[in-house]
């Protein structure tokens, strides 16, 4: 690309440049400037004036050397494949265009922004907005060619910038709102990480809207960007296929891309459940969720809560059998910002399943939390042993409480009556969601019956010595 | 913005053997020499060489990692906000911009959970802003933690100090060994005596030969940086000839830095 007749060199080796204080000729934004802001907005043709940039408020001549401004760039662009949602993907670019020039920088994006122009540049005649501007449009059309108009206004006036600052907040916050309506079955492509596969070697977080990475750091626009940048990084796209199942999140292509990054340890997983197939766990998950089988339900314990659950096990504890990369049935790491997902543990009855989550924890999610379950779930306040949790839980009318109650209600003999026969302990207890879950409440239920079946699990047993006699030759020894 | 002018310089040893004063001393002589762009990079938690240099520090780069990383955990960032436009952003926010050199203190990243991802990206957002300078000066902490997770890829010379104990030697020893582990081409590795009688300096080569590395001399003992010390003046305002100064600067030549 010809930069012909440019004061300054345009070229991706200036990528990454920094200005010092001591050299820059001025700053626009950064913390010492109120308002400042970036924002592109799709237009319609007859509204861009293709080419032009307009300097609204002091060109750089008339601003004092070593000053701090405010500055709002705002980009129109044109075109038949021009739409609203490519806005911010055009918008993200400005940062990267803006450091090709020589002896500029620019940080970050949005609403705080942070640019500097050097001395030597300004010398060399980059003395007039004009010029960045210029460099963007030639930079933007040549790489997005879907880009037909363009039109740069960069706005130094306080009083408008001010003005337009209100504005592009709005337009932000909407989108926002947008992208938090985005659903997995919006996409074609989900993202993984193996950023932890130094600790997890198995292990691989498959990132979708709906489903943020374990560690909570990536969300599915942080994959995209990341696996965008540097393809051969931690982050790859994953290409979902043909869903399997709906309800419990299975996606062929995930299953096979999972299968390959895992070198075959795991092939099948469920997005949205803990049981059968679930997602497997790092190392780095910042909750748990376990399955309480006493009430078929499902407790949560974010890493920070030092002392025991309500299963008496404490973070640590499950931590160790949870992660390592390996599908624990009943056992899963999650991130924080699931709980607010819209598939939030949908396989398994979603939040009517949730019984149990540290008080810290039940605070932080609380917006996410359906309110007429929000005084449900206990917290280590409400129950610290599994006998209190289901007190509580009958005693609040949580809708696995009031399946306990029925069924304490059906195992338990009349009381005037001799007890004669006990009936048969069911196996099994259909969940909220359906889903047949073994694991029934044990101690609710009168130990008489036969046919019983105790699942132990986080459990630890330890035995010391294990002794084998054969019983006929003791007794003959003790005889003689 | 050729990479081969620019030079990465960490300084290390046992805590107590007067590092983080070489290393004040290190950037005083660059900076009578002349030498425009400096960072200085303050990686150990435990030293102090903001107070050394005289510069109040409001805010580290552990702070602005943990403000991003509570900041994820609520939920608060918009969803298609960079992460790594965010931090790169706050790192410069708490860069010190002085008028002969930049500072950059690292702190400590403190609370539980996952990391890898922001110290993944911390490790370029400074990267990227070092290679912006001619030279990179790191206090770095004895354990070399910084290096092992990378946080600076391209070290070009490692400047062991010890004073004249067995355990600032065996410090020495560690700190060379475990810079063969951390995969980083160090070009030269030097090591320099502090607090050293002047008859003890042959320790110095016989021990800098046992161990590989190459002496750059010892540092006498001077009153001037005990008074500035306890005082709590800036070592940037030592006398030009002051011993330990007159020292070190001799050290930086021998380098090749000025």
């Amino acid at each position: 690309m010809s930069f012909e007749g440019f004061p300054v060199e345009v070229s991706p080796i200036y990528e990454g440049q920094r200005i010092r204080k001591e050299d820059m000729y001025v700053e626009f934004g950064g913390p010492s400037v109120d308002r400042k802001f970036e924002l592109v907005l799709a237009a319609s043709m007859e509204e861009v004036e293709d080419g032009a940039v307009k300097i609204i408020g002091p060109d750089l001549t008339e601003l004092k050397e070593g000053g701090s401004y405010p500055l709002g760039i705002l980009i129109r662009v044109a075109g038949a494949k021009v739409e609203k949602d490519l806005e911010p993907v055009i918008e993200r670019r400005i940062h990267m265009y803006t450091n090709y020039v020589e002896g500029m920088m620019h940080l970050n994006q949005r609403y705080d922004i942070w640019i500097r122009i050097s001395k030597k540049s300004f010398k060399k005649g980059l003395t007039s907005l004009k010029w960045w501007g210029l460099a963007l449009i030639r930079l933007f059309k040549a790489e997005m060619p879907f880009i037909e108009k363009m039109e740069v206004n960069f706005i130094t006036d306080p009083e408008k910038v001010k003005e337009w600052y209100q504005k592009a907040l709005q337009i932000y916050e909407a989108r926002d709102a947008r992208a938090r309506t985005i659903r997995d079955e919006d996409v074609d492509m989900f993202y993984g990480c193996v950023l932890c596969q130094s600790f997890a070697p198995q292990h691989v977080c498959v990132i979708s809207p709906n489903r943020v990475s374990l560690c909570g750091a990536m969300n599915w626009f942080d994959a995209r960007a990341a696996a965008s940048v540097d393809p051969k990084g931690p982050n790859f796209p994953i290409p979902k296929g043909k869903c399997l199942d709906p309800i419990k999140g299975e996606y062929e292509g995930v299953n096979e891309v999972v299968a390959k990054r895992s070198m075959g340890a795991v092939k099948r997983v469920f997005l949205y459940s803990m049981f059968q197939y679930p997602h497997t766990s790092c190392g780095c998950f910042e909750c748990i969720a376990f399955y309480i089988p006493e009430v078929d339900g499902v407790g949560f314990v974010h890493r920070g809560f030092r002392g025991p659950t309500v299963n008496g096990l404490p973070f640590s504890t499950m931590a160790a059998q949870t992660g390592g990369g390996i599908q624990t049935e009943g056992f899963l790491g999650v991130g924080i910002e699931y709980f607010r997902s819209p598939k939030f543990f949908q396989a398994d009855g979603g939040w009517a399943r949730v019984v149990w989550m540290p008080s810290e924890l039940k605070e932080r999610v609380k917006d996410a939390i359906p309110p007429e379950l929000y005084d449900k779930i206990a917290t280590e306040k409400d129950a610290k042993t599994i006998d209190e949790l289901k007190k509580f839980l009958m005693e609040k009318g949580h809708p696995l409480g009031i399946k306990l109650k029925e069924m304490e209600a059906a195992v338990a003999p009349p009381p005037e009556k001799p007890v004669e026969a006990v009936p048969a302990v069911p196996t099994a207890v259909p969940s909220v969601a359906g889903i047949e879950v073994t694991g029934i409440p044990v101690s609710a239920v009168p130990t008489a019956g036969g046919g019983m079946k105790i699942i132990l699990k986080g459990a630890k047993i330890t035995v010391k010595k294990l002794i084998v006699k054969k019983v006929e030759a003791s007794k003959k020894v003790e005889k003689k | 913005m050729s990479r081969s002018e620019k030079l990465v310089i960490a300084v290390a040893g046992k805590g107590g053997t007067g590092k983080t004063t070489i290393a004040a001393l290190i950037l005083r002589a660059l900076i009578d020499a002349g030498v425009k762009s400096i960072l200085v990079v303050d990686a150990d938690p435990d030293s102090n060489l903001p107070d050394v240099l005289g510069v109040k520090v409001e805010k580290t780069v552990g702070d602005v990692t943990n403000e991003l990383k509570r900041a994820i955990d609520k939920g608060e960032l918009p969803p298609t906000l960079s992460k790594k436009d965010l931090l790169e952003y706050k790192v410069f926010k708490v860069l010190k911009e002085l008028p002969t050199f930049d500072l950059l203190v690292m702190g400590r990243t403190e609370g539980e959970g996952c990391y890898c991802m922001v110290n993944d990206v911390l490790t370029e957002v400074v990267d990227t802003l070092s290679k912006n300078y001619a030279i990179t000066l790191m206090d770095m902490e004895a354990g070399l933690e910084h290096l092992s997770r990378r946080t600076d890829r391209d070290v070009d010379y490692l400047i062991i100090v010890t004073d004249p104990s067995k355990m600032g030697f065996q410090t020495a020893s560690r700190i060379k060994k475990l810079a063969g582990e951390v995969h980083i081409q160090f070009k030269r590795i030097f090591l320099v005596g502090n607090k050293f009688f002047p008859q003890q300096e042959e320790l110095l080569y016989k021990y800098a030969e046992e161990i590989g590395v190459e002496p750059l001399g010892v540092v006498p003992y001077d009153e001037n940086v005990f008074r500035y010390n306890l005082e709590g003046t800036s070592l940037l305002s030592l006398p030009s000839d002051s011993p330990a100064l007159m020292a070190v600067r001799e050290m930086v030549k021998k380098m090749g830095l000025i």
